[in-house]
């Protein structure tokens, strides 16, 4: 059996996860990093919903987990064409430079 | 077991900041590795079998192949490290501000307390969660992927379906976005 004491850990980490990624989208300018503190978000929310499900005894939060790992898939992979697509129209890779949509 | 969680759980949230902090955008991306294989085992020391195998196929294998692969592609510059300006101090506060808050609330029972939800006992007739709630023994009889799988292909049919066709879009999308203009 699992120790009680241990979930409040697993929260924990699952809030560090998720807000190191976010402050990695902050301050981050090359756009493939701020991807990937993207996806260091979405699996801060897999362990919060695994945590979940193991000390419920339910099945919903791992089930849940996989639709997020699947939409995380899908969004790289557009992401990345999107980068790559940037690239290729000579632009440098900053984020902070990718801004005429505001305009 | 509690050892193994510790050097889990510190192993993750160190090399998650490697991601942040790296000025190469390579090692970041193997910072990455490491913090999802790390989640790979919680998740096996969290008895979620499938979502460790799955985890292990698509993140570490699948999308940190394509994460190094644009990286080596593209050869981005080494940034400078990132200075304390407003963003970063924003950052660094809401990072020890949210985890010490989560971390209280959980130690306090607010979401969780080893009765289940709000006291109310997992699997009793007045716990909200009864009916979708699943009986350790269901598990251990028949292993965590046939139970995973069994509520996969029957109450949650169709969001599963709906992936599937979430992934297909998300394919033909960047089949159209890198292909070659023809002007």
């Amino acid at each position: 059996m699992l120790n009680p004491n241990l979930f409040p850990y697993l929260l924990a980490l699952s809030a560090f996860l998720f807000t190191v990624g976010a402050t990695g989208v902050l301050i981050r300018r090359n756009p493939i990093v701020v991807f990937m503190c993207i996806e260091l978000m979405l699996n801060a929310a897999n362990v919060a919903l695994v945590a979940y499900g193991r000390f419920l005894n339910s099945e919903e939060g791992q089930i849940f987990a996989f639709m997020v790992i699947v939409v995380a898939a899908a969004e790289v992979v557009v992401g990345l064409a999107l980068i790559t697509q940037i690239f290729r129209l000579g632009r440098e890779l900053d984020v902070d430079d990718l801004s005429e949509m505001k305009e | 077991m509690t050892v193994l969680f510790a050097v889990v759980i510190a192993l993750a949230a160190v090399s998650s900041l490697g991601v942040v902090l790296s000025r190469q955008t390579i090692y970041s991306a193997l910072s990455l590795v490491l913090t999802v294989s790390m989640l790979a085992v919680l998740f096996l020391l969290l008895n979620a079998q499938f979502l460790f195998a799955v985890q292990l196929i698509i993140y570490a294998g699948a999308v940190m192949v394509l994460f190094v692969f644009i990286v080596a592609l593209l050869s981005p510059d080494s940034e400078d490290r990132p200075t304390l300006d407003l963003r970063a101090v924003i950052g660094i506060l809401g990072i020890v501000v949210v985890t010490s808050l989560v971390f209280v609330a959980a130690r306090n029972g607010i979401t969780y307390n080893t009765n289940g939800f709000h006291g109310v006992a997992v699997g009793s007739a007045n716990n909200p969660y009864h009916a979708f709630s699943f009986p350790q023994d269901a598990v251990n009889n028949a292993g965590n992927v046939q139970t995973v799988a069994g509520q996969l292909f029957t109450n949650y049919l169709l969001p599963f379906e709906i992936t599937s066709m979430l992934l297909l879009i998300a394919a033909i999308g960047a089949v159209y976005l890198t292909r070659r203009s023809s002007q």
